[in-house]
């Protein structure tokens, strides 16, 4: 029981429940790098990939850059960024970002490619102008896998904002640096265990979102034969 | 298999040329090394220095020598030692004593009294602590001009509850738990400061810190020779809360043999704040190499004779 009872009195102790270095502050600390690294990845990988996607552009280079920006230690990045940027969050904010954009680039290009070329010509052909061809035809077809992106990037950007501890920023990671620097492990392990509970949070909360933007048709056309037996109203 | 007979030789030399390459390569020529240390040091550049001098001195005299540098704070040093990963580190008197009795407050400005006191609490452990050398490194307390400008500071008494309720506090990690830092301000002076920022321990983080306004007093060494340069002013600790942080080398028993344990203790009669000034200057802003310096300084002393 020992050590995991350590871990246990730790989470038990009121004190770590409040005040600045209380789990609160640290869960908002925490979501708010991730949210804001995330967001900002999104808008910028998330057009170019489906710009780049519906015209079926430069796919190889985008798909390249993505790749070669995922082999790019954040670690690395963050401690230059430090020497660039100073203390703060934006060095963090600006590894993190670095980190989402690559997932959520291949994937909503990818998203764009695979839509079925027969409904792009029906559209075409019904007189859809090109922006609403993208927006009312393309993109509710391509969310599934735009959204897997979306998560794949959140996933590993909560996790990965434990290293924001290492240039003095906050969140949960700072359990882990502290703990290791004070040899005080069921603080560590706590932390540890926060960073994997959030991370599943994340993933689980957008795949929720997922099922609220993809269409319901679509929704159905992958659904088992028995759940489509249900009846609907052609809109 | 391989059909061609040409890649069958080709093979087979390349096999004879491993087996021969690895038999050769890690041995040392028996008789010649009296053994093997692990010296470690914590993660700041005087540490890597003393280590290295400690190290080269040993070496010189025939050991083999391994380093485990920038471990980290005392915890973790403390952990390696007791594990046996390391075999020896650069301590501090004071700060090793205040660590291994839990703060019990043993400690004094007399570095031998420290230094037996700490050896009876590391004695259990299977450790020992050599001769401490008359170089001192001890942790201070610095502001940036403006702030000591501003409250009128020139010692840390001169902090009053209300001040230090306005000053944000920075250092490392290990810092609310080490006796000579927050809990030493906190029983000693009475401060409570506004905040308390984790940076590190007197290193680059520290000081964009203080650049950038971040913190308005932090922990510093007084070894420190960028101070000035960085428009820090050291508050002097009037109170005496930190006390004899002589440098002195913290063996295991095992590896404490007589031979080692006079070429250490020959080292510490020779080691002085000065030279400590000069090497950590050397280091942390002309940026010479660490393993160098010590070779320098070790040269000029005749390494342990």
């Amino acid at each position: 029981m020992g050590f995991l009872g350590s871990v246990w009195r730790w989470f038990s102790d009121p004190a770590h429940w409040s005040g600045a270095d209380g789990i609160p502050q640290r869960l908002v600390e925490h979501v708010q790098l991730s949210a804001e690294s995330v967001a900002i990845g999104a808008l910028i990988a998330l057009p170019i990939g489906i710009v780049l996607g519906h015209y079926g552009r430069f796919g190889n280079l985008a798909i390249n850059i993505s790749n070669v920006g995922r082999a790019l230690p954040s670690f690395g990045i963050l401690v230059i960024a430090f020497q660039v940027f100073g203390l703060g969050d934006f060095p963090i904010v600006f590894s993190l970002t670095a980190l989402a954009i690559p997932p959520m680039l291949t994937n909503s290009y990818v998203a764009l490619r695979e839509v079925d070329p027969d409904v792009k010509d029906a559209a075409r052909g019904m007189g859809y102008r090109e922006l609403t061809q993208v927006l009312r035809v393309e993109l509710p077809l391509a969310v599934p896998l735009v959204m897997a992106g979306v998560r794949t990037s959140a996933v590993q950007v909560v996790a990965t904002a434990t290293l924001a501890a290492l240039i003095s920023g906050g969140g949960f990671g700072r359990y882990i640096i502290d703990g290791l620097a004070q040899q005080d492990f069921p603080k560590l392990f706590a932390g540890a265990l926060l960073v994997a509970l959030l991370a599943m949070a994340t993933e689980l909360s957008l795949a929720g979102l997922e099922r609220v933007l993809v269409p319901r048709g679509i929704r159905l056309l992958r659904a088992p034969v028995m759940a489509r037996a249900t009846t609907f109203k052609a809109a | 298999m391989i059909r061609n007979i040409t890649s069958r030789w080709l093979v087979a030399i390349l096999a004879a040329f491993l087996v021969v390459a690895t038999a050769c390569g890690g041995s040392t020529t028996p008789g010649t090394s009296k053994g093997t240390l692990t010296v470690g040091g914590f993660n700041f550049p005087e540490s890597s220095i003393l280590a290295n001098i400690y190290g080269q001195a040993l070496a010189h005299d025939g050991y083999t020598i391994n380093y485990k540098l920038l471990l980290g704070p005392r915890p973790i040093i403390a952990a390696a030692i007791k594990a046996g990963s390391i075999d020896m580190y650069p301590g501090y008197a004071a700060s090793e004593l205040e660590y291994y009795n839990n703060s019990a407050g043993e400690a004094t400005s007399d570095p031998a009294a420290t230094t037996a006191a700490l050896n009876t609490h590391l004695q259990p452990l299977g450790l020992v602590a050599l001769t401490p050398a008359a170089a001192v490194d001890a942790n201070a307390f610095a502001v940036p001009q403006a702030t000591a400008t501003k409250y009128s500071l020139t010692k840390l008494s001169d902090i009053t509850p209300a001040i230090a309720s306005q000053l944000v506090f920075g250092a490392g990690p290990e810092c609310p738990t080490y006796k000579f830092c927050l809990p030493g301000l906190a029983s000693v002076y009475g401060l409570h400061f506004k905040a308390v920022k984790t940076l590190d321990t007197d290193g680059p983080l520290t000081r964009a810190a203080f650049k950038n306004g971040s913190i308005q007093i932090g922990l510093v060494f007084t070894t420190d020779a960028d101070l000035k340069g960085l428009g820090l002013v050291v508050l002097q600790d009037d109170k005496h809360m930190t006390a004899a942080d002589n440098v002195v080398p913290v063996v295991r028993q095992a590896a404490a043999s007589t031979e080692v344990t006079t070429v250490l203790n020959s080292i510490d009669g020779k080691l002085t704040t000065a030279d400590l000034i000069s090497m950590v200057d050397q280091v942390a802003n002309q940026h010479l190499d660490a393993a160098a310096v010590a070779t320098t300084w070790l040269q000029q002393h005749n390494y342990s004779s």
